[in-house]
């Protein structure tokens, strides 16, 4: 099998690139600035996805490519790769999070309580059709309560393991910049913890949604219920020259855990992200939670599950299939000529017969 | 959490006119300044799971640093979220002025702005307050 080397797809390449920006049209600061504050909620899809913190950069990406969200992530794990790596920050401590929800749908009565936070999980979803006619939809503005609720929030899953209902295994110290790096090595199976965890933060959102709900519905092991959900501020903890631990400032996280109740206790899934995506971690804890014993090439298997929802390597894949494969289409082209030459002498066709059909083959397109 | 940890982190997220505004009021003070780093880059950010506790990779932030020097070997080292080059500077400049001799501008500043971040943060938290169940089982 070889490939052909073929010319005159240049001038077309060019026009094709501008035809897709003027639809687009000029890209500014003004329209990144618009996307970012528009769009948080999608902006924080795009870093997680892209496994970098920058909303500006986030937005521009969105701006760049329209709102195709594979070709975001895409530039914008393209583009960190310009950037060196400066320091490996302190490991975030759930009970260090500056929390702004935080809830639980398996234990009403959670040490600190329910928190709602921003949600629409109560409110019903109705298209505000009124801005079309004119009519700008203003929010409500909250009415603050009189006290703060507090910065953090206990862990409930710290305080389980205290009442023996989480089993609690002894946590093996390591250092910061031991800690296994996908960025740096390769994902091999069965994969340490910190890889899947890794793997699962910077997954598709659709990816890991599509597997976990195979997953709830049934084809996993374990059922899920969200034992705590939470969206907070972390802070980035970096090393001054002196040695003085400081936070650089704080970012968005998202972290969820989920319960399945067996007969020895209750079994904990954990998921977290950068940025605010609650479907994201949910669905990822479920499949951390349904990982262990799953079938090989189950929806909940490790590498199955690590392998697909990759997002750049899966739509990279998916889209490859848009570029020339001429090499195996003229080989299958000529099988099938093959094949109906063959089938063509049985019936004993008439010469005419024979060459219009011919010619009908010589009619497609030369691959 | 130490006297430099509570100075660099209100410096961190300090409101930028104001960092900068205070960064060239003290430049003048520290000489010829050599400036040993002034670039963006990206911290990992490890966090715990809190199932098994392993210590993993969230991912990666954007961050601006600057690290620069005074004629009399003291240094001044500067990092914040973000791209802002200036204000990852102007940090660093105030991290040196407060190495050298602590400034009363600097400490005017600092309690200036911890104070109006305090409150910020507060505002946030009465509204999150403000969705808390109060939960009453019939």
């Amino acid at each position: 099998m070889a490939y052909v080397a073929t010319r005159g797809g240049e001038s077309a390449i060019v026009q094709s690139e501008r035809l897709y920006r003027a639809g687009l049209g000029a890209i500014d600061a003004d329209r990144v600035a618009e996307v970012g504050s528009a769009l948080p909620w999608l902006v924080d899809r795009v870093m997680g996805e892209a496994s970098l913190y920058e909303p500006e950069s986030a937005a521009l990406a969105l701006a760049q490519t329209g709102g195709d969200l594979y070709e975001t992530v895409l530039l914008l794990r393209a583009w960190r790769t310009t950037q060196p790596r400066l320091a490996i920050a302190e490991p975030v401590l759930q009970e260090n999070l500056f929390t702004h929800r935080r809830i639980s749908a398996a234990f009403k009565d959670i040490p600190g309580g329910q928190i709602l936070g921003p949600t629409l999980d109560y409110s019903h979803r109705i298209l505000a059709t009124s801005v079309l006619e004119g009519n700008p939809f203003m929010p409500e503005p909250v009415a603050p309560a009189d006290e703060p609720a507090p910065a953090r929030q206990p862990s409930l899953a710290a305080w389980q393991k205290a009442q023996g209902l989480v089993a609690d295994p002894p946590r093996e110290e390591v250092a910061p910049k031991d800690i296994p790096d996908l960025t740096r090595e390769a994902l091999l199976f069965p994969a340490p913890r910190a890889h899947v965890l890794q793997s699962l933060a910077r997954a598709d959102t659709g990816g890991v949604l599509t597997l976990g709900y195979s997953a709830m519905r049934g084809y996993g092991n374990a059922h899920p219920t969200v034992n705590e959900l939470r969206l907070a501020e972390a802070e980035v903890c970096v090393r001054h020259p002196r040695g003085t631990v400081f936070s650089a400032g704080r970012v968005k996280v998202s972290q969820a855990e989920v319960a399945a109740k067996e007969a020895e206790g209750i079994r904990l899934g954990f998921a977290a992200t950068l940025g605010w995506n609650e479907i994201k971690v949910i669905s990822a804890a479920t499949l951390d939670l349904n990982a262990p014993g799953a079938a090989k090439g189950s929806p909940v298997e490790e590498e199955f599950v690590l392998y697909h929802t990759e997002p750049v390597e899966a739509s990279g894949f998916c889209i490859h299939f848009k570029l020339p494969h001429y090499v195996t289409f003229q080989s299958s082209l000529d099988a099938i000529r093959n094949a109906k030459t063959k089938d063509a002498v049985p019936a004993k066709p008439t010469p005419t017969a024979a060459k219009t059909k011919t010619r009908e083959l010589e009619k497609e397109p030369a691959e | 959490m130490t006297e430099h940890a509570h100075l660099l982190g209100i410096l961190a997220r300090a409101r930028p006119e104001g960092l900068k505004a205070l960064a060239e009021r003290l430049l003048p003070n520290l000489g010829v300044i050599e400036v040993l780093q002034s670039r963006t880059g990206l911290v990992m950010l490890p966090m715990r799971d809190t199932v098994k506790g392993t210590d993993f990779h969230l991912g990666e932030v954007l961050v601006a640093e600057a690290h620069i020097r005074a004629p009399s070997g003291e240094e001044g080292y500067g990092m914040i979220v973000g791209r802002d080059l200036d204000r990852a500077m102007a940090m660093a400049v105030v991290d040196l002025t407060v190495a050298v001799d602590l400034s009363p501008t600097v400490a005017e500043f600092v309690e200036r702005e911890a104070a109006h971040l305090a409150a910020m943060d507060r505002e946030t938290l009465r509204a999150v307050e403000a969705t808390r169940v109060k939960m009453e089982t019939f």
